[in-house]
Order: C-alpha cells, then structure tokens, then sequence
C-alpha cells in the first residue's frame, strides 16, 4: 500500500498547477475550503474551476484572481444573499474577465457521470429551451446537441463527457492510500471526483485501512485512483461535514459583510487567507469557543453486519 | 374552526401554498418558500408526503430545526434516504415520479418562465444572480410546477430577461417544440398577493384568486403587462387562526423564514 499522505501546503503544489482544470468536490457540505485557501496563498492562474453548487469557496477563488474559467450551476451565499466576488467579476470585471458555463444540478452531474465512465455522450430531457442552452461560452457548438433519438424519435439533449485534471474533495474519513469515505448529502461528489485524472482527499481523520474495509460501501473513491491524501480536520468550515461539525452560519454571514466591497474582500484575504499559514492558524482564529458550538450531538448509525465468509461449502473444495 | 385576522401576506402565501398539496403526494422542493410551505403541509393536513431536494436527500419527517436551505445539515439526521443528486434530480424527478415541484424564484414572467441568472443582458448583466442549481431541472421535467415568490411589480415583467427555468416558453405547444415531455411544466404562481394559473390553451398566465386584504385591482397592478383575470376568480380563502398557530409555533418558532432571522448580518467574526 502506498502512504500518500501529504500536507495541504505539497499535495497543492505538486497537483494543482497554472491552467488546470480543476474539479472542487462537495455539495454544500464536503466542500473543501482549506485546500481553496492554500490555492489562493500558493497564487495559482488560469484555473478552470469546475463546481456543481458553488458557495463561498469559488466566490473567493474568483476574487483572488485564480480563475479563468468556471463550469457550475449555483454561485451564492446561502444567507441568501450576493457572492459578492462573483458579482463584481461578472458585473465590472474585477479582478478580471471570466468566462462561464453554466448548467443545471442534474445535466452537470450526468456530465461528471459520463465523465467519470468516460462515455462518450450522455442523453437527458432536461435543460432544453431553457437559456442556459442559447448561451454557451469555451465549450462553444460543444456544450451539447439536440437530437432525435434513434429509438423513438423524441428530441434529446445529448452532453458530452466532463472530465478533469485535478478534483479535490473534504471527505470524512480516508486511509493513506486514499480510499475515501463520505457520507450524507452527496449531491454531485461521487461522480465528480472520480472525473478526475488526479485527485487529493482532504479527511477529517486518517483511519486505518481495517476501519474502512469494516465498511467499503461507504467509500467514495478507490484509493489506486488518488495521488495525496491530506489530514485536514475542520477543512470544510465554515460549510459543514455530517458527524464533525455544523455550518457556521456566523461566518458566511461575517464574509458576507466583509467582502460587500473590494477593499473589504482584500481585507478578507490578507487576514484570513495570505495572514495564516495553514489551517490551523486558521482555526486559531476562530476560536476553541466556536468550533464546540458547532459540533453537533452524536447521531450514530446501527452498526451494520457485512458478514464474514471465509470458507467454501465442502461439496466445491477439491 | 375560525379565521385568522392577524396574518402576514408571508404566512397567506405558505397557508396556500400548502393547498395545493395533498396528501401521500410525492414533492420535488427547491429552497426558501418551498422548504416551510411543504413542512407546513406535512405538519397540517398532508402528514404523509414525501418530501425531495436536489442534493439527494429524501424526508418523510418533521427536523427538529427548520432548514434554511435544501442542504442544511438537519437533513442528514432526518432523511429516510440521502444520496447523490442523480438519485433524487434523476431517479426520481427524471424519472417523472413527483406530483409537484415547488421553486423559488427572482423573476417570473407572461408564460411561468422563471428567470435566477441575471438582470439585464447575460453577456453584462446590471446585476448577477446565482444562477440555475436544480430549478432548470425541476421546471423542465415536473408534471406540475408551483413557484413561490413575494410580490413585487419588478419581479413580474412581460419577459424575463433570461430563462434559467423554462415555463411555457412562448405559450401553446412551446415546450414539446423545445423537447420537454408533455404534460410537464408550470401550474400556478402563489404569491403574496393572490394564487396565478396558466390557460389551458395558450399557457398565457391569469389571475385565479386573490387574497382578502386585497383586490383584484392591486393584484393587476403587480404585473408589467396586462394580465387577464379568469371569469371565476376568488378570493382565497383566509388561513384559520389554528393554521397559523401550527405555522409560527410548530414550524417556524424562531421566525427563521416568517421574520427573516436567517438575514441577520453580523460584521466582524
């Protein structure tokens, strides 16, 4: 087995380079908010940055300069209110101009799941006469194609395959070969991640390969397709991961505020992203205090039975 | 059983909003409105409906807390299945098993079009929104589509600037032109000030009821065109005095949606 542990600050600057594409894993919880800082304080350009349903964590990439490009459904702070990067981006150009492609939840996720199977299309009724089909941007006459299916003749949507060079994901729990389990709302995760032609897992806990052979269901990801695995406990914040803390909605609506304007968003990075040296001076500032509020009251599942079967029926043993 | 006479045009739309459903119903719910007016329906008169958001998640309960969108973490504690989008936007919403989807909207228009992405010109927009997340998905593929919005006249224009959530296009025939199924798309808009239809021909929006602290005159004057009000208009019937009790102490206790706590802004951290 190999141990590909690594520290945020390698597994970023080994696997993320300039004008990559990369895949940020997800949806709501799971989303991995200290590998984007460490990619924010190592400055990588021209990123290509592809998420399904973006909170804060591309709003901030956006701002500090790190993209180009952006494939997603869904920038916005979940207050509800503004991304505000996003908007100054879109609206003024600031930093600078990005191009966009945008799709729905359901069409974005048949994308990654073509992507991860490498099929060469995939065939969906949803999206058609809806805007975000009249516009399409880097991926030109190639974002989709609407035909009349072979079979009956209906009109379908066909997209093609997604795939990345890099995906990141916060997950639970990984061993250090990076068999990666997560669990609870998954959204477009497991396809997406496993779109990617290199990946880093971010864990809450490194565990022992026994404790997730005990429960291989729950893995996400096989460790022979992951290149670095980073311990990272309360990588998700200030979103959350079911069983090791709550959203903080304090702080989404603290970021809110305090990127309202450019200064402000400047502001924000230098003291939380370029003023820290890892995440845990990261969570240095926010205080022993808060992460207890935020960690919540046992929910534990039933332990389940995957059985041992270790012998054959004696009729079939030579 | 008597009616209510200290209600909020808020609690008036969640109370008709939840009409709409019945009972053993399958819902697709997108956020905001949706989210309290279908927990309210589970919790009065509709106790068996499944309830189903996009990230994956599948609820035949009550959460002990309100969630503040369709990806808050209660959920997790309280769902009988929790997968990937594809389970619940695929398996079950693309696979045509939900009875309505209700969505939250920006800007509706003349033909239940639903616009989330931007106002203005896409390319430059005057003011960037955060786009599709699954309601392009919930309006093009649900039997029967209900969205929910506060009424403004500036949410309502004759055509929204972008369709991020298609309705009925451009009206009769529209969408099997496009591609989406038949028998799918809008039914109604439930607002603050009245519950909206769509003509069974041209799918052209109309007046269906209005509410009793209003009239069919301030209604119309909450549209950028001139909408038609059906020959059998009504007023809505007003919730009862129990209704909203259950709505305030049971379902929203700390005002989360009905007070608008889950804006409170703080500014240093």
């Amino acid at each position: 087995m190999k141990n590909k542990k690594a520290s945020m600050e390698e597994a970023v600057k080994e696997f993320v380079a300039d004008g990559d594409t990369v895949y940020l894993g997800g949806f709501i919880q799971h989303e991995p908010y200290a590998a984007v800082h460490e990619i924010i304080r190592q400055k990588r350009r021209g990123l290509t940055v592809s998420k399904c349903a973006g909170m804060i964590a591309l709003d901030k990439l956006i701002g500090a300069g790190c993209v180009d490009k952006i494939i997603s459904t869904y920038i916005w702070n979940p207050l509800p209110k503004p991304a505000h990067a996003l908007r100054r981006c879109i609206e003024k150009g600031i930093p600078h101009e990005i191009r966009m492609e945008e799709y729905s939840i359901l069409s974005l996720s048949l994308s990654y799941f073509a992507g991860a199977l490498d099929l060469p299309f995939i065939a969906t009724k949803t999206l058609m006469g809806s805007d975000l089909m009249r516009h399409s941007s880097f991926f030109d006459e190639n974002k989709f194609r609407i035909i009349e299916s072979p079979f009956n003749g209906e009109k379908v949507c066909l997209l093609p395959p997604l795939k990345h060079d890099v995906g990141i994901i916060q997950v639970q729990r990984a061993d250090r070969e990076g068999n990666a389990q997560a669990w609870g709302l998954m959204g477009d995760s497991k396809y997406g991640i496993n779109s990617c032609s290199k990946v880093i897992i971010c864990a809450e806990e490194i565990v022992d390969t026994e404790v997730i052979k005990r429960d291989p269901s729950r893995t996400i990801i096989p460790g022979f397709k992951v290149h670095a695995v980073v311990e990272e406990p309360w990588g998700g914040h200030p979103s959350y991961v079911s069983g090791y803390y709550d959203i903080d909605w304090r702080y989404f609506s603290f970021y809110e505020k305090a990127t309202e304007t450019l200064d402000g968003f400047e502001n924000y990075l230098d003291e939380w992203v370029y003023g820290v040296r890892d995440r845990s001076e990261y969570l240095e500032k926010i205080g022993k205090k808060n992460l207890d509020e935020l960690k919540p009251k046992p929910w534990k599942s039933d332990p389940i039975d995957y059985g041992f079967c270790g012998k054959h029926q004696e009729e079939y043993v030579r | 059983m008597k009616y209510s006479t200290d209600y909020t045009p808020i609690e008036m739309m969640i109370v008709a909003g939840s009409r709409q459903i019945q009972n053993e119903q399958i819902l697709m719910v997108g956020t905001q409105w949706p989210i309290i007016t279908t927990l309210f329906a589970k919790k009065t008169h509709a106790p068996d409906v499944t309830i189903c958001y996009e990230g994956g998640g599948v609820l035949e309960s009550i959460p002990d807390r309100i969630p503040l969108f369709t990806g808050d973490p209660c959920i997790a504690s309280h769902s009988v299945f929790l997968n990937d989008s594809l389970d619940t936007l695929g398996m079950i919403l693309h696979r045509g098993y939900p009875d309505i989807a209700f969505l939250p909207a920006a800007n509706v228009d003349r033909y239940g079009n639903v616009n989330t992405t931007c106002f203005g010109e896409y390319s430059k927009p005057k003011f960037r929104l955060g786009g599709s997340g699954g309601a392009c998905d919930f309006g093009s593929l649900a039997k029967r589509v209900i969205t929910m919005l506060e009424h403004e006249r500036q949410r309502f224009p004759e055509k929204v600037d972008f369709i991020t959530t298609p309705g009925h296009l451009s009206g009769s025939g529209s969408r099997q032109e496009a591609g989406l199924r038949a028998g799918t798309g809008p039914d109604a808009v439930i607002t603050t000030l009245g519950i909206f239809k769509f003509d069974d021909q041209t799918k052209e929006m109309y007046v269906d009821a209005y509410y009793p602290e209003t009239s069919i005159e301030e209604v119309k004057k909450g549209f950028q065109w001139d909408i038609k009000v059906s020959k059998n208009v009504t007023m809505a019937e007003p919730p009862t005095e129990e209704e909203i009790r259950t709505l305030r102490e049971a379902i929203d206790p700390f005002g989360m949606y009905l007070r608008g706590n889950k804006a409170k802004s703080v500014s240093t951290y």
